[in-house]
């Protein structure tokens, strides 16, 4: 198969079973050379309040971040990096610039219309708005 | 702070501001007025100004509190920090439901004022009936429970601007009433009704609960310092004067018995009002839109702030964390928010609007009086991290006011609400008592001021203090591993240490970064070392599975390796560190070693590993607390490994060898240590050791000075018995005693 090289990849990750699929995924797509920067993006409310503690949510990331860690194969040089902003995909985008990404990687999540509605389309956002290129990444098959 | 933490605090001084008032303006006018006025007629605005002054002596405290702890949680978190966990229980259960019940209540007002214009029938189901008010307030109140579940950012921002419109149309509607006031109504005070005015307050008092949820997200608000006091006296100040003027100028612009017990007074008295202008409708449907606005706004910062309750009691282990998980996609902490919506619907099916409007009154009335307690501990203890920026004025007298009014308060509620607050207070201590008490992690400011000076407080106050203490602080036993050889020995060690008091294992694999690197590029190379740290700690775990010991595992980067140690020993709370120690150990160049070693944070043992056999252990003894660690590891070893136990006594100067005997066998059976063989030597100790170590495999040598770790690992002064024997040697010594401060901030 293609396989893709990268000095810098950033790998948004939105929760823990994001974190496990899109790890696989990116195990078996990109080499394993470079440098991967394992991104959260912790969504603020901006001047309102969240709908969960902040606090909460920096814990949940760190579990996050240990979910993909176990989850990636290789000698890979991982390091994490947590943002927060009140639009996922902007600042997903903007950290990437800032990290000086040759990538960005991820696995759109199914999302039914509903959810959608709800929760934005952070997927389509991303691919709209970013600034380096992007692999959307397929499920692996273990 | 760094500039992206900056930007996890985001809320400006007028969104703390209208979180406050955006809770508490729902409440009080619009589904009170109907039974305060038939309680106490024209003397509901007093009722209403008692009710803001009582509740502002409070927002003092929390004020004061919140600037020196600005923590997701608020009022719990103060209590717990300051009282301990059996107070934090009160605190936390308290907070958790009476927000359930006034969320409740608000969602009754809600159906009210729906029910106003669309009525629905009446439910009657046998055993229980439900009122159109309920009715709409269930589905409201699923509405609102809903909406926070999936976590729409979007009804945070509309927060904001409901509270502008709120005091657009009260505003309007006060400046109506104005018009329209004839004085004169208001004059007439019935000698009877005076004597309702501190009940009605009671009844009223749930309308100035709000405030606290100002402080349940202090840590996203900006500069706390300032920010918070600010937000949560200005509220309580903005909603007190707000309310007193529209009681009075309600009550003397339209007649009494309009408002009396009508559910929805506050749209008659607009429609009243806005008569002579031909705009009755106008008026009433305005009004009619503010109180939907304000009851639901009040229910959803509720439902909010009830989940950030949640989740710092989880924090400190007084609830399961299982309550706290985030949702996956919504990103909600939805097990939290769907039981407190369970809650609410159940309360709004069984309550009316006085009981739950007292019963949510009276749990926050007990919190108050515990958060000005919580301020008198606090400036009392005065523990060094306590800086608060914002100092409640004349203390102690504000606090001690809160106390004795907040609980007056309760005194004036109806009899079976009373009743329902002690069995609360029942319920809560049994809680901690039965569950939380083996779970909760995290001792009160109080009880630890208390046994730091138990010989200046009653033996009543220290025992009470000591039995109420947590005990989910679990014997843990941390292990650094870096050597794979010694890997094995130093986790069986730790396993039995640990599986003779129910207690787990953290076993890390401490990597020592040079100086030159920086720790992120080391964590860059963390790859290649996390072959051989995964290799380490997985064999850690088929050790500790060997003896069925929870295991848990960490690698640590630092530059530091021995340091660390001491560091991670304190972050995990360890209770014994098993450690490797070799004379060309790592640790012999680090230059606070002196002063670590000098004060152990908690119990070591340190191995120097010659091979690894159990089978005949020689314990030299002199007594003191040292040994003690070393009886009891002596009793593990028989247990797990049936050792021969060999004690050795030195005779000191003067003493004869029966006296040495009697001495080694009362030590024996004073450690619960059978089955033992005992010596007595004639020798100088260092020479019995050395002699008697040649028939051993394994010597247990116990500090018998403070420091011999310092001495051993700095070598300053040659610890010449390790060296001199060929058998492996376990050092025992124990932590020192800790100062309060120590013990509160890990070390000074």
């Amino acid at each position: 198969m293609l396989s893709i090289s990268a000095d810098t990849v950033v790998v948004p990750l939105a929760s823990e079973d994001d974190a496990a699929t899109t790890a696989n995924a990116l195990s078996a797509a990109i080499d394993a050379e470079g440098r991967v920067v394992l991104l959260h993006v912790i969504e603020k409310a901006g001047g309102a309040p969240d709908k969960a503690s902040v606090e909460q949510r920096e814990d949940r990331a760190a579990e996050i971040f240990a979910v993909a860690r176990d989850h990636l194969s290789g000698d890979r040089t991982i390091e994490t990096e947590v943002r927060y902003g009140t639009d996922v995909a902007d600042t997903i985008a903007s950290a990437a610039e800032a990290l000086d990404a040759d990538l960005i990687a991820f696995s759109p999540r199914e999302a039914g219309r509903l959810t959608r509605l709800l929760t934005g389309d952070t997927s389509l956002s991303l691919l709209t708005g970013s600034p380096v290129p992007m692999v959307v990444l397929p499920e692996a098959g273990e | 702070m760094s500039a992206d933490e900056e930007l996890a605090k985001d809320l400006g001084p007028l969104a703390a501001l209208t979180i406050g008032i955006g809770t508490m303006i729902g409440a009080g006018i619009f589904v009170l007025p109907g039974p305060a006025v038939a309680d106490a007629g024209s003397l509901v605005g007093a009722a209403f100004v008692i009710g803001g002054a009582v509740a502002l002596l409070t927002a003092f405290s929390v004020a004061e509190l919140g600037t020196a702890m600005p923590k997701s949680g608020g009022m719990y978190y103060y209590v717990n920090h300051a009282l301990g966990p059996l107070f934090g229980s009160i605190a936390g259960w308290g907070n958790w439901l009476g927000l359930a019940f006034a969320s409740a209540f608000y969602m009754i007002g809600f159906g009210a004022y729906v029910s106003a214009f669309l009525a629905l029938p009446a439910v009657d189901l046998g055993l229980v009936s439900f009122s159109s008010a309920q009715l709409w307030g269930l589905i409201g109140g699923s509405f609102f429970v809903g909406v926070n579940y999936v976590g729409a950012k979007e009804t945070g921002r509309l927060q904001n601007v409901i509270v502008i419109i709120l005091l657009v149309i009260l505003t309007a509607f006060t400046l109506a009433g104005i018009v329209n006031a004839e004085p004169s109504s208001l004059t007439p005070i019935e000698d009877a009704w005076v004597g309702e005015l501190l009940p009605v307050t009671a009844i009223v008092f749930v309308s100035y609960l709000g405030f606290g949820q100002i402080a349940s997200v202090g840590e996203e608000i900006k500069n706390p310092g300032r920010n918070l006091p600010l937000a949560i006296l200005g509220s309580v100040l903005v909603v007190t004067i707000m309310y007193a003027l529209l009681m009075a100028v309600m009550l003397a612009a339209v007649p009494v018995e309009l408002v009396a017990d009508n559910k929805t007074a506050a749209v008659d008295a607009a429609k009243n009002m806005m008569e002579p202008f031909g705009l009755a409708a106008v008026g009433g449907a305005v009004v009619l839109f503010g109180a939907l606005l304000a009851t639901a706004s009040s229910a959803n910062a509720s439902i909010l702030a009830s989940s950030r309750i949640n989740f710092a009691m989880g924090r400190d282990r007084i609830v399961s964390t299982q309550l706290n998980e985030i949702h996956d996609r919504f990103a909600t902490p939805y097990r939290s928010i769907a039981l407190t919506g369970a809650l609410i619907l159940v309360f709004i099916a069984i309550g009316g609007v006085e009981p739950l409007a007292t019963a949510g009154s009276v749990l926050h009335l007990i919190i108050f009086a515990l958060i000005n307690v919580s301020v008198i501990v606090m400036r009392t203890a005065d523990p060094p991290e306590y800086e608060p920026s914002f100092h409640v004025p004349f203390y102690p007298i504000i606090p001690l006011m809160g106390i004795v009014c907040s609980l007056a308060l309760i005194g004036f509620m109806a009899p079976t609400i009373i009743a329902l607050s002690v069995g609360f207070v029942v319920f809560a201590g049994l809680w901690y008592l039965l569950y939380a008490r083996s779970h909760a992690t995290k001792q009160g400011v109080l009880g630890q001021f208390i046994q730091e000076r138990s010989d200046a407080f009653p033996d009543a106050a220290v025992d009470a203090a000591d039995s109420v203490q947590p005990e989910g602080d679990e014997f843990r036993v941390f292990v650094p591993v870096s050597n794979p050889r010694t890997e094995t020995d130093l986790i069986s060690i730790a396993s039995a240490m640990a599986r003779s008091r129910g207690g787990t294992v953290d076993a890390a694999h401490v990597v020592q970064v040079p100086d030159q690197t920086t720790l992120q590029a080391g964590a860059d190379h963390v790859a290649d070392l996390s072959a051989e740290s995964d290799r380490l700690l997985q064999q850690a775990r088929e050790d500790a599975e060997t003896f069925d010991v929870d295991l848990e595992t960490h690698t640590i980067l630092s530059h530091r390796a021995f340091e660390e140690v001491f560091d991670a020993a304190r972050r995990h709370e360890a209770d014994l560190v098993v450690m490797g120690w070799s004379p060309d150990h790592p640790g012999r160049a680090e230059s606070r070693m002196e002063e670590l070693t000098h004060d152990l944070p908690c119990d070591f043992l340190i191995l120097r590993d010659r091979g690894w056999d159990p089978s005949r252990v020689l314990l030299p003894t002199a007594g003191g607390p040292d040994s003690d660690l070393s009886a009891d590891l002596a009793r593990v070893l028989q247990t797990e490994y049936d050792s021969e136990i060999t004690l050795l006594h030195a005779l000191n100067d003067g003493e004869t060898e029966a006296e040495g005997q009697a001495f080694i066998d009362d030590w024996a059976t004073e450690h619960e240590l059978g089955g033992v063989t005992t010596m007595v030597a004639g020798e100088p100790p260092r020479d019995a050791i050395v002699g008697a170590a040649a028939d051993h495999t394994l010597l247990l040598l116990g500090a018998t000075e403070r420091g011999l770790l310092s001495r051993l690992v700095t070598d300053s002064i040659h610890v010449d018995v390790v060296d001199d024997v060929d058998c492996s040697v376990l050092l025992a010594e124990r932590a020192h005693s800790r100062t309060l401060r120590e013990r509160l901030f890990g070390r000074d």
